[in-house]
């Protein structure tokens, strides 16, 4: 529901303006539009005015899935509260429980179809997924959208068993690449079953074989920020003005996939583009069948320890990547970052599930400069905030 | 150029013969290739003639029109292909449907793509078995050689297209074989 919202704002709000105008001038407006979206942020147009219900249906759709998690969360903590009395390990635990509550991240999804016909990007954002970590995640599926869709429901459930099944012993690497087989089998065991997919396949197994999907997840925890790619999206963290890559793209032409694919006796042909088989623009994905051993699922994973100097990552799909820098996209976030107003002071836009009005703003400006650019695909974009002064802003807000 | 020449049998080399020896042209590339589907062979042909329905049994179609003429010789489809592949639209004229000889060719007259002055020959043949019939597949075709590529990256191309068909057909028809013998049993 809410993609389709998104869609609509997408595809009737960007283009119409922008065409009329010669390239220079569009350029140019391009420069000022960043500019002039923050400036109006304290008195917003009519036109934002009348788009604030759609995000409002947004806000919703994760509003629901946070209050799940919610009461999950609250059953945790009433645990704690019945150990407290035992002894000194279970007033440690109370007090982590309380630290990760406060440091449940502030985030903005925007996710739409743009210039394609089809919508085949999903999103999931699952806070306080297990044990005070956050799960992120963009999948940008090709061929249908079932492969996408399947990422989006079930990888953070295969990620939380993973985690919990490796208890002390947690080494991220291993418990990534353990997730993203399994959803990878999920797939292909789906799609050999007579099992029918909500969508346009026409209930004909074969076609469920040439399915497939990019998978970008990041799990944030107090401590670290756990990136785990697969395919062509992108996880880039802003530390301090700086963009940073967390994941590397895996197109069919980077050197090492390359002579991977090349080594399982794959080709990677010039077709439109450097291709496996000349018929897949992206050397990994999740599902994919019929390009196996030269597709694979495999997870690059990433850990980097969190910063003081972090201020936001971005989840996004190719159709905001293909046109857009990384260093762009962290210098439209941090303008709307900045422009929030302090949590906690009168009028300020936080919102109980923890979406946030300045990430909401950043992922939807980015999408607009997508579109404006003239990506040709779906976009999808997830903007979390990251900075650590929200704790004394959080404390802050406890007291009043 | 015959992919699998084991099956070679007479009447196999005759239709080669007859239907798959294509002369190219000095920019052309071409190829053949071969599926053995244990399925009978009337059952194989009602998928692949009906040209108005390629989704029967091919991949990378999301949808297909029929724009001129009723699935006989002379239509025109318009095929709208799967995202992710370097392809949009397909649009192809039916050749020749040959139901006694089960012969059908049809070749690519326009779309988005890369694959120009493309045609292509479909044979079914039929292999006597102990247990039940087998049917032998051959799909062979011609096409330019696009400009900044090779014969060989096209022949490729195409190749990876036409396989995974020819398995999906045998998948489909050798499924309806075990779901007619179940409800025997």
């Amino acid at each position: 529901m809410a993609g389709i919202c998104c869609g609509v704002v997408g595809e009737g709000d960007t283009p119409a303006p922008l065409e009329p105008t010669p390239r220079p001038s569009r350029r140019r407006s391009l420069d000022i539009l960043p500019l002039k979206y923050i400036a109006d942020m304290p008195m917003p147009p009519p036109e934002a005015l009348r788009k604030r219900p759609k995000l409002n249906l947004r806000d919703c759709d994760n509003a629901i899935e946070n209050c799940d998690e919610s009461t999950g969360h609250k059953v945790t903590k009433k645990e704690s509260k019945v150990d407290y009395d035992d002894d000194v390990v279970s007033e440690t635990k109370n007090v982590t429980v309380s630290e990760v509550e406060e440091e449940s991240p502030k985030f903005g999804v925007t996710s739409v179809c743009g210039r394609r016909r089809d919508m085949e990007d999903s999103v999931s954002v699952r806070p306080c997924f297990t044990q005070g970590f956050h799960y992120f995640g963009v999948f940008d599926g090709h061929g249908c959208s079932h492969v996408a869709t399947m990422c989006k429901e079930r990888l953070h459930e295969i990620v939380n068993e993973e985690i919990e099944s490796a208890r002390e012993n947690l080494e991220w690497k291993l418990t990534m690449e353990n997730g993203f087989a399994r959803m990878d089998d999920e797939v292909h065991r789906r799609s050999q079953s007579n099992q029918t997919f909500t969508c346009r396949c026409e209930l004909q197994t074969p076609h469920c074989d040439a399915v497939g999907s990019t998978a970008v997840v990041a799990v944030v925890t107090p401590d670290k920020i756990v990136v785990s790619n697969c395919g062509d999206s992108r996880a880039v963290l802003c530390r301090n003005g700086v963009a940073i890559p967390l994941s590397s793209d895996h197109k069919p032409d980077r050197p090492d996939e390359l002579l991977r694919v090349q080594s399982k006796g794959g080709r990677v042909i010039y077709w439109d583009g450097p291709r496996v088989l000349g018929v897949l623009a992206m050397s990994r994905a999740i599902g994919d069948n019929y390009l196996k051993p030269y597709v694979i699922s495999e997870p690059e994973v990433m850990v980097t320890e969190r910063t003081e100097e972090d201020e936001c990552l971005i989840l996004a799909s190719d159709g905001l990547w293909d046109v857009v820098s990384n260093e762009t996209a962290c210098g439209v976030v941090r303008m709307c970052l900045k422009a929030q107003k302090p949590p906690g002071s009168p009028g300020s836009d936080v919102a109980a599930d923890g979406s946030d009005r300045a990430c909401s703003d950043a992922s939807i400006l980015l999408t607009k400069l997508a579109l404006a650019r003239h990506s040709s695909d779906n976009v999808s974009v997830v903007v979390v905030d990251l900075r650590r002064d929200q704790r004394q802003s959080s404390n802050y807000n406890d007291v009043n | 150029m015959l992919c699998k020449q084991d099956l070679e049998t007479p009447t196999i080399k005759a239709m080669l013969n007859t239907y798959h020896a294509s002369k190219l042209s000095s920019n052309q590339c071409g190829s053949s290739l071969v599926q053995t589907i244990d399925a009978p062979l009337p059952l194989v042909w009602s998928l692949i003639r009906r040209f108005e329905y390629p989704q029967g049994y091919k991949l990378f179609v999301k949808k297909c029109n029929l724009l001129d003429g009723d699935g006989g010789i002379g239509s025109v489809r318009e095929v709208m292909i799967t995202s992710g592949l370097p392809a949009g639209v397909s649009v192809e004229r039916l050749d020749k449907l040959d139901d006694d000889k089960h012969v059908l060719k049809f070749s690519i007259i326009g779309g988005d793509h890369r694959l120009v002055n493309y045609s292509s020959t479909i044979t079914l043949h039929e292999e006597e078995e102990e247990y039940g019939g087998k049917t032998v597949a051959i799909e062979s075709y011609a096409v330019d050689v696009p400009a900044g590529s090779s014969g060989d990256d096209t022949c490729s191309f195409a190749n990876t297209i036409i396989a995974c068909n020819l398995r999906s057909l045998a998948k489909i028809t050798e499924e309806k074989v075990c779901k007619v013998n179940q409800i025997k049993l």
